[in-house]
């Protein structure tokens, strides 16, 4: 027995449930179908337990190391790992089951299965043992299946010794030791969050510095940050191979020619994502995939297929929750016919929660050099920074990229306390196209961190005032 | 002797000095310890007074101008011998930085303003094409300062005074309205440099002068300056505005451009895009508040969308092409254009021409040649026929009882323009050579008035000049004719000698006159042709 809507979308994540509401919202009949609980990683499995988890680091952190300099003290300082685990769980299970509801709010039906397209306008609702549970007909479907950890040979993830992110934030015992592989934003949170705790982190990277996509005076704030801590850093460095060798891991690295071989209870594998586009009819019905991603046209989200749509991490980097709903947004609005302008993703902001936090939108020095503007570049210290001082917070700046030729802000890159909620308003000012003057005659208050952005782009015309 | 008075050091660290106000001009008696001018640092503001009594006979810097500590921005004569100035200057100034300042109305290091002339009636705004002086230029009365273009000519502007080039407001290719001041030039006299930084705010702010900056990159940077963004209920980003100032970009035309963003804002990337298109094509660049017709002209070469490649360059018109692609179009939309054509025998002309050239360049300093016969024709044919030199305005037909022969003259490398000889019916043929000669040298120095275009009742245009024998003109809105000349050229033709008709050997001219049939019919066209031939024919070379 056949269910009709005019749109179906298929995966509940932060891309498919925020298009499904916008969908519903429109006055679409709509169906969202995930086996799992609604929220998708984001929820479940990535964004929100691990902030959850990096709050505990942090606290412990600033009551452990810094205590003393606040004239706090604690004897006998401790925590109970289970219940940092237990916290970051029923965080994840509150804010799904909120999703939940809003799905009921919306009218929106949710269907609890596998999804498998039949056709271009079926998706068949799948049991564990592949029985058809029902059929799901629909005019549009929206595929929002994401991404998941991407897996190579060299690294056999057995999901308890190599494990992948969604183990390393339910573990239910405390590692010694952890090498964490590949130093993006996922590699570097966790690395943090165990080094906090009293573990011995290693990070391997096989670019030339941590956090790769950032700009590189804040990858080397960053690693100069971890090093204090004790954190080992590998870069330019190669995983040969790991190998499960007892209760341990055993890690072949080489960088320079030179081989190494590293131990360590752990291995969290965090090379990267990949889309999930495989094995729910994809390749039956020939939507076009382009390095296992789907191919759509970025303006619409279609795919080749006329009336199947694609958004999210299955799309392709740059795996952010906040660009897979916004792309579920432009995707029914653009659907429903309305003139609203493309996303810019040049105006995309990415923000690590590890402690000093990271922040950018826009080009990095280097990518806008590359790109052959001319630019301005303004600095600020957070040390120069009378907030930053009161609050302890004295690690990191804010440095802004400006096109000499317009005063556009071509980027801006911050490392430091609360840098990821700072972001925030140079996301306005860029996709409002402010330029160099519109920040320096916004009048920040005082004081906050946020000043800190407005002496930055001052610094870069030679009139900031606090340094 | 000479006392210098220099700008006092007012502080450790402060190298540099405003002079906000003269209170004394150039020619001035002064008296020791009495103020002559007020200046303004980076830590106090304070007025200078005389090192000694004196006359100021020199005056070095102007309002507004920033200075070097130990400039000399002014000179003493004093009638004794003594020779101090600067110490006790620096002494002095110290003391009186409390005192009120004395209250005097005089002041010297004058500044003229230069503003963007008037170029017609119609004419509201200019744009300057071309600054030949820059800021700190020392330049000589009627010397050319810019050149500008406006819908009706280009020209340039000379200066009204001697001095020096204080401030440029205005950059090139800006468009601004009439009576703007584009330029100031301090006729003070004396040593003015480029500004190395903008005056302070608190200056700003307290002279209540304002304050101009003398690049017009810096203009650039001033908020609302040159682009008034406020006429207009669209939004614009900073960057499309810094965009718009950097490359010129008119206001008008950021109004013309669809918007991609939200609302139909315009973009970053609309504004490059248009960019683009402009410097590729220029076709598809908007007209400034044009009539209809030009738009219509734009759309046609739009219609073309060729795009710059293999075998094809697009050179971007410039003005004095757009306003002869724009007059064409109307006229051509205006008048209902037709033509007659005769044959003139100019021989006896010709023979003249050949005989008196010498004598007539020794005499009056001029070329002789056929143009002004043709235009004393041309004007007994018009006061003859005057509805040939008239205009129509709505249902009413205008008659004029001047003639003001326009001339059209061909501007290398790609233009055209039409001045007029003002009153040509007073003028004989020696007044007629002089003018027509005076108008070309005017059209192609770029030296044209907008008198010299305006209230024109007929023209004549020569493109014989360039071999061709007889062409069907467009006419000079608002006339209603226009006569084209032909080549001269040795004909055989029959003549009639005594009732015996034979062959002869003459020089030959046709004659074109294209005339709006609204006004002029074929008749009247042809009685006005006939005029003319018979009057070359018979030309009376007494007259000359």
């Amino acid at each position: 027995m056949a269910k009709s809507f005019d749109i179906a979308v298929l995966g509940g994540g932060p891309g498919g449930y925020v298009a499904a509401i916008r969908a519903a919202q429109l006055g679409y009949k709509t169906a969202v179908i995930d086996k799992d609980n609604l929220g998708g990683i984001c929820l479940n499995w990535g964004c929100i337990p691990t902030k959850s988890l990096l709050k505990n680091a942090e606290l412990y952190d600033s009551i452990k190391n810094h205590g003393e300099e606040f004239g706090i003290k604690v004897e006998g300082l401790s925590y109970d790992f289970s219940k940092i685990i237990q916290r970051s769980r029923d965080v994840s299970d509150k804010v799904t089951k909120g999703v939940e509801f809003l799905m009921k709010k919306n009218k929106i039906e949710r269907f609890r299965g596998y999804g498998k397209l039949k056709s271009k306008n079926e998706i068949q609702i799948l049991d564990e043992n592949d029985n058809e549970i029902e059929l799901v007909k629909a005019d549009k479907i929206i595929i929002a299946t994401g991404a998941r950890p991407k897996q190579v040979p060299a690294i056999p993830v057995d999901y308890k010794n190599i494990i992948t992110s969604k183990e390393a934030m339910s573990l239910d015992k405390m590692p010694d030791e952890l090498i964490v592989i590949g130093a993006g934003a996922i590699g570097v949170e966790f690395a943090y969050f165990y080094s906090v705790l009293g573990a011995k982190v290693t990070i391997i990277e096989m670019l030339d510095r941590v956090v790769p996509v950032e700009d590189k005076e804040v990858s080397d704030t960053l690693a100069r940050s971890f090093k204090k801590r004790g954190i080992k850093i590998y870069t330019n460095t190669k995983v040969e191979k790991a190998v499960v060798k007892g209760k341990s891991v055993l890690v072949t690295i080489e960088k320079n020619g030179k081989k190494e071989e590293l131990k360590a209870g752990k291995v969290l594998n965090a090379i990267g994502v990949t889309g999930n586009v495989e094995g729910f009819g994809l390749e039956e019905l020939r939507v076009e995939l382009f390095k296992n991603h789907i191919k759509v046209d970025k303006a619409t989200y279609r795919t080749n297929i006329e009336n199947i749509y694609a958004i999210g991490d299955v799309i392709g980097p740059p795996w952010l929750a906040h660009v897979a709903s916004a792309e579920g947004v432009q995707c029914i609005e653009k659907i429903h016919g309305m003139h609203i302008p493309d996303i810019d993703y040049n105006s995309i902001p990415g923000c690590t929660y590890c402690q000093p936090q990271v922040a950018s939108i826009g080009l990095s020095e280097e990518k806008a050099k590359a790109d052959g503007y001319e630019i301005k570049i303004g600095k600020f210290p957070f040390s120069a920074s009378g907030k930053s001082a009161a609050i302890g917070e004295r690690e990191g700046f804010v440095k802004l990229i400006f096109n000499a030729k317009y005063g556009e802000l071509l980027g801006a890159h911050i490392i430091g306390a609360e840098a990821t909620e700072l972001i925030a308003e140079l996301g306005i000012a860029k996709s409002h196209e402010a330029t160099y003057e519109s920040i320096i005659q916004t009048v920040h208050a005082h004081p906050t961190l946020s000043e800190s952005i407005m002496e930055a782009a001052a610094n870069a015309y030679g009139e900031a005032i606090n340094i | 002797m000479k006392v210098d008075v220099v700008m006092p050091k007012m502080g450790e660290s402060v190298n540099e000095g405003t002079i906000i106000k003269w209170h004394k001009k150039k020619g001035d008696k002064v008296e020791k310890d009495e103020i002559i001018f007020e200046i303004s640092t980076d830590k106090v503001d304070t007025e200078i007074p005389s090192p000694e009594d004196g006359v100021l006979i020199d005056i070095k810097a102007y309002e507004q101008e920033t200075v070097d500590v130990g400039t000399v921005v002014a000179v003493i004569q004093t009638s004794g011998g003594t020779d101090d100035s600067q110490e006790e200057t620096e002494e002095q100034t110290e003391e009186k930085i409390e005192e009120e300042p004395a209250s005097t109305t005089q002041v010297g290091g004058e500044l003229v303003d230069i503003i963007m002339p008037k170029m017609g009636e119609s004419v509201m705004e200019g744009t300057i094409i071309k600054w030949h002086k820059k800021v700190g230029d020392k330049i000589e009365k009627d010397e050319i300062i810019f050149e500008i273009s406006t819908d009706k000519v280009d020209t340039e502007v000379p200066s009204p005074e001697a001095g020096i080039l204080a401030e440029i407001n205005v950059a090139e290719n800006e468009t601004v309205e009439v009576d703007t001041v584009v330029a100031r030039l301090s006729t003070s006299g004396g040593i003015v440099k480029e500004k190395k930084s903008e005056p302070k705010k608190e200056q700003l702010a307290e002279s209540k002068t304002e304050i101009k900056k003398e690049e017009p990159k810096e203009i650039k940077q001033q908020p609302g300056k040159d682009l008034s963004v406020g006429k207009s209920d669209r939004f614009y980003s900073p960057v499309v505005v810094n965009i718009a100032r950097s490359e010129n970009i008119s206001f008008d035309e950021l109004e013309s451009l669809d918007g991609s963003g939200a609302d139909g804002r315009v973009t970053k990337k609309d504004v490059m895009d248009y960019l683009e298109t402009r410097k590729g094509g220029g076709a598809a660049q908007p007209s400034q508040s044009k009539p209809k017709v030009q738009q219509t002209a734009a759309e046609k070469s739009e219609d073309a969308k060729f795009s710059a490649g293999e075998g094809i360059e697009l050179i971007p018109m410039d003005n004095i092409r757009k306003r002869i692609m724009y007059h064409m179009v109307n006229s051509r939309d205006t008048s209902v254009h037709v033509t007659a054509v005769l044959e003139a025998d100019v021989s006896k002309i010709h023979t003249f021409i050949q005989e008196n050239r010498e004598r007539f360049l020794q005499n009056t300093g001029v070329k002789l040649t056929y143009m002004p016969f043709i235009a004393y024709a041309c004007i007994k044919a018009l006061q003859k026929y005057p509805y040939v030199n008239a205009s129509i305005d709505e249902n009413n037909i205008v008659l004029k009882k001047f003639i003001n022969l326009g001339i059209a003259v061909a501007v290398e490398p790609n233009g055209l323009i039409v001045p007029n000889i003002k009153k040509a019916d007073e003028k004989s043929i020696l007044g007629l050579t002089k003018a027509i000669l005076e108008l070309s040298n005017k059209s192609r120095g770029k030296g044209l008035t907008p008198d010299d275009i305006m209230d024109g009742t007929f023209t004549i245009t020569n493109y014989g000049v360039f071999g061709s024998l007889f062409g069907t003109p467009i006419i000079n809105q608002p006339e209603v004719g226009i006569l084209g000349i032909g080549a001269v050229q040795k004909k055989p033709v029959v003549v009639e000698v005594d009732g015996t008709d034979s062959i002869a050997i003459k020089s030959m001219m046709y004659l074109s006159l294209s005339h709006d049939h609204r006004l002029v019919d074929g008749m009247l066209g042809g009685k006005f042709l006939i005029e003319i031939k018979d009057a070359l024919e018979n030309f009376d070379t007494n007259l000359v």
